[in-house]
């Protein structure tokens, strides 16, 4: 997405909380001003009646109190100087909180209008955050990208492998991501808010991660809310209304980058799992290319093999055929192949094969030349082919 | 259709995987903050013990108690009634807790106590949001063809061209989705919990499936609650369910915005539709030039034989 497109749906979503804050405020003041009338009567009238207090009254004095402070309502400290929990900058936190899906829950709507209008404002304030948390997210990555680029540049000079770099390009770029939108901030927070190092780092990622207990949540000191050291309320509220909004700013860009570094690693597993189905693909197509090949070969041989053998018993019973003509042997003898004679015509063949010269000059003259050279060839002496006196026949053979 | 079987064993040891660290989850924390449950109930206790003993309570007084009994009830503990009350901690009441964590609806009607509770729900949280999303996407994935790409193409086919088509499937679905997940659990919700309306009952529904979770609507949390640990598993199922659901229309949304050409419009990431070479669309459809990665099949490729046969 371009930096224009972003820009403008940043000020939509800027001008959509703003609408949402004040019809929140305006919804929701009034009832909240009257509850905080109500307690302060009851805790009047307890003051008036307070000798020997008994138990239920304890008990009611303690459910409405109970329930004003789920309105957000504060008895226990002094209500002249207490800020509304549905002022401007409260209502636009609340409204963040909604769309960001993060629901603290330290404000709630208590009207039915106000949690009629919280449900049509979240069902059309979800898509468009997520459409702004897409082109956050977008530019932080191209913005991280271009770094890792240059670093990479350098790295590269230093001859390591591709998959290092990026491992270690994008370990730089969690780990500068981490400083800056968690543990700044969490700094931030333990010195503003007075919270424990580890209670910051709790309502960071409890925060960026949407889940939004309420346990902890920024910018409610100003309210004189449930702390212990009571002086702090000094705290002016013009500070207060800047904190809010940019609170919202850092949850924005925080969860934007959250977002980035999810997507980056489900890229990488979408990459990984496509390189390895690839290559465990190309290596299985390989391994069955060669066996199918290794297969095939081994066929073709035995099939030629046993062509050849079968085109050599042809070619022998011939020859042996004319031979005998020539030697006026009865070509009617009997057709029993004793070893010799086979290693005979086998040996025909194969020396045939050898001698690829003397099987071209075999078929024009079959007389002279076969008898001498194919007999004194086999190494057998011509003396026990003559004393032989028959010829196998090639038919048999078959 | 070997590879489609494994990847539903996939799935499904996934999920088993998944049920194992809730349950994980739910056994660390019951050990972990019961115990600082307990101290603070006693605590809480002997501080009313010490109020009524009193004759005449004094404001200052008076607002002690009160900050203890509010800071009681942030932390879960309810300072209302004497008799026992059902702990915050026990098992499926930290498997609760456990699920709004990492499903990140997070209700915050039980938070954490102790410092080695916040420190591992940090731990558990980075764990297990992403490992959530993952089980979630995959379920859709594997809900997308049946749900959403078999019924467009099947009225695709009726014959509506096919930006009508998806218009009507994604309207079909909103009703089936509206119906099944928010209006038959409100009608529940407010049946089960005596004090909730109907409307209530739609706003909690609402409120957690959009995982905002504000918890001023928590159920089983009333006194009282019969078959509490069968509640609390049953709405845990209902909004795995429902996340799973809002996912789907979520990715339904994306495909109408494709096909109506909204996201080239507003130059989002198309909706792809990831892993295509998965069970439903043959390898063999594959163009030609991908063949050295395809795994040989038998009558594919040519032989010695065949050729010397021909």
């Amino acid at each position: 997405m371009r930096w224009k497109t972003v820009s403008a749906i940043f000020f939509l979503v800027v001008l959509y909380l703003i609408i949402g804050a004040t019809v929140f405020k305006a919804l929701e003041q009034p009832h909240e001003s009257s509850q905080k009338e109500a307690i302060l009567d009851e805790k009047v009238m307890f003051l008036l009646n307070h000798s020997c207090v008994n138990s239920t009254e304890l008990e009611n004095l303690v459910k409405r109190v109970v329930s004003a402070v789920r309105a957000g309502v504060n008895p226990s400290a002094n209500s002249k100087n207490q800020s509304s929990l549905w002022d401007l900058s409260s209502s636009f936190f609340f409204a963040g909180t909604v769309i960001t899906t993060i629901g603290f829950g330290n404000i709630s709507p208590h009207t039915e209008g106000g949690r009629i209008f919280c449900i049509i404002y979240a069902l059309l304030g979800i898509p468009l955050f997520g459409f702004l948390l897409a082109g956050v997210g977008d530019q932080l990555g191209t913005i991280f990208g271009k770094g890792i680029a240059k670093v990479e540049k350098m790295i590269v000079k230093w001859q390591v492998s591709q998959t290092k770099i990026r491992v270690i390009s994008t370990l730089i770029f969690i780990l500068f991501g981490c400083l800056l939108f968690v543990a700044l901030p969490a700094v931030i927070f333990k010195h503003i808010e007075g919270w424990s190092a580890l209670e910051s780092i709790y309502f960071v990622v409890i925060t960026l991660t949407t889940i939004g207990f309420g346990d902890f949540v920024a910018g409610e000191k100003g309210r004189g809310h449930i702390s212990s050291q009571s002086g702090n309320s000094n705290l002016n509220h013009i500070y207060l209304n800047y904190y809010k909004p940019v609170v919202w700013f850092w949850i924005l860009v925080g969860l934007a980058y959250f977002a980035a570094v999810l997507s980056m690693i489900g890229d990488w597993f979408r990459v990984i799992s496509k390189k390895t189905k690839e290559e465990v693909g190309e290596f299985r197509a390989h391994a069955a290319e060669w066996t199918a090949n290794v297969s095939a070969e081994f066929k073709e041989t035995r099939r030629r093999l046993s062509v050849d053998i079968y085109d050599k018993f042809q070619r022998a019973t011939s020859i042996k055929r004319k031979l005998s003509s020539e030697l006026g042997i009865n070509a009617t003898l009997s057709q029993e192949m004793t070893p010799g004679m086979r290693t005979l015509s086998v040996n025909l063949g194969d020396e045939r094969e050898c001698y690829p010269n003397l099987t071209m000059s075999l078929s024009p003259v079959p007389g002279a030349l076969t008898r001498n050279g194919s007999l004194y060839l086999n190494g057998l002496s011509p003396d026990y082919a003559a004393e032989r006196r028959d010829f196998p026949v090639g038919d048999s053979l078959k | 259709m070997r590879s489609a079987g494994r990847s539903w064993v996939l799935l499904a040891g996934f999920i088993v995987f998944y049920i194992i660290y809730l349950l994980f989850g739910a056994l660390v924390f019951s050990t972990i903050e019961r115990p600082e449950e307990e101290r603070l109930r006693h605590e809480l206790a002997s501080l009313k013990e010490d109020f009524l003993n009193r004759s005449c309570s004094s404001a200052a007084a008076l607002d002690v108690l009160l900050l203890r009994v509010l800071q009681a009830h942030r932390s879960g503990v309810s300072a209302l009634q004497n008799t026992s009350q059902p702990s915050n901690w026990d098992l499926t009441s930290s498997m609760f807790y456990a699920n709004t964590l990492v499903t990140t609806v997070g209700y915050g009607h039980s938070t954490p106590l102790s410092d080695l509770g916040k420190a591992f729900s940090i731990l558990y949280a980075l764990l297990g949001v992403p490992f959530t999303m993952l089980v979630l996407t995959a379920c859709v994935q594997k809900l997308l063809f049946p749900l959403v790409v078999g019924p467009v193409g099947l009225l695709h086919r009726c014959g509506l061209e096919p930006r009508a088509a998806c218009a009507l499937h994604l309207l079909l679905l909103l009703l089936l989705l509206v119906l099944c997940f928010f209006v038959a659990p409100a009608a529940l919700f407010s049946w089960l919990e005596g004090t909730w309306s109907f409307l209530d009952g739609i706003y909690f529904c609402f409120i957690s499936l959009c995982t905002i979770g504000l918890g001023d609507y928590v159920p089983a949390l009333q006194p009282g609650q019969k078959n509490k640990p069968l509640y609390q598993v049953s709405v845990m199922v209902y909004l795995f369910l429902g996340l799973m659901v809002m996912f789907l229309l979520l990715r339904a949304v994306h495909k109408m915005a494709d096909v109506h050409g909204l996201t080239r419009l507003l130059q989002l990431p198309r909706c792809e539709e990831a892993s295509p070479e998965d069970d439903h669309r043959p390898i063999i459809c594959e163009p030609r030039d991908k063949s050295p990665t395809q795994p040989l099949q038998s009558a594919s490729q040519t032989t010695y034989n065949t050729i010397n046969k021909g």
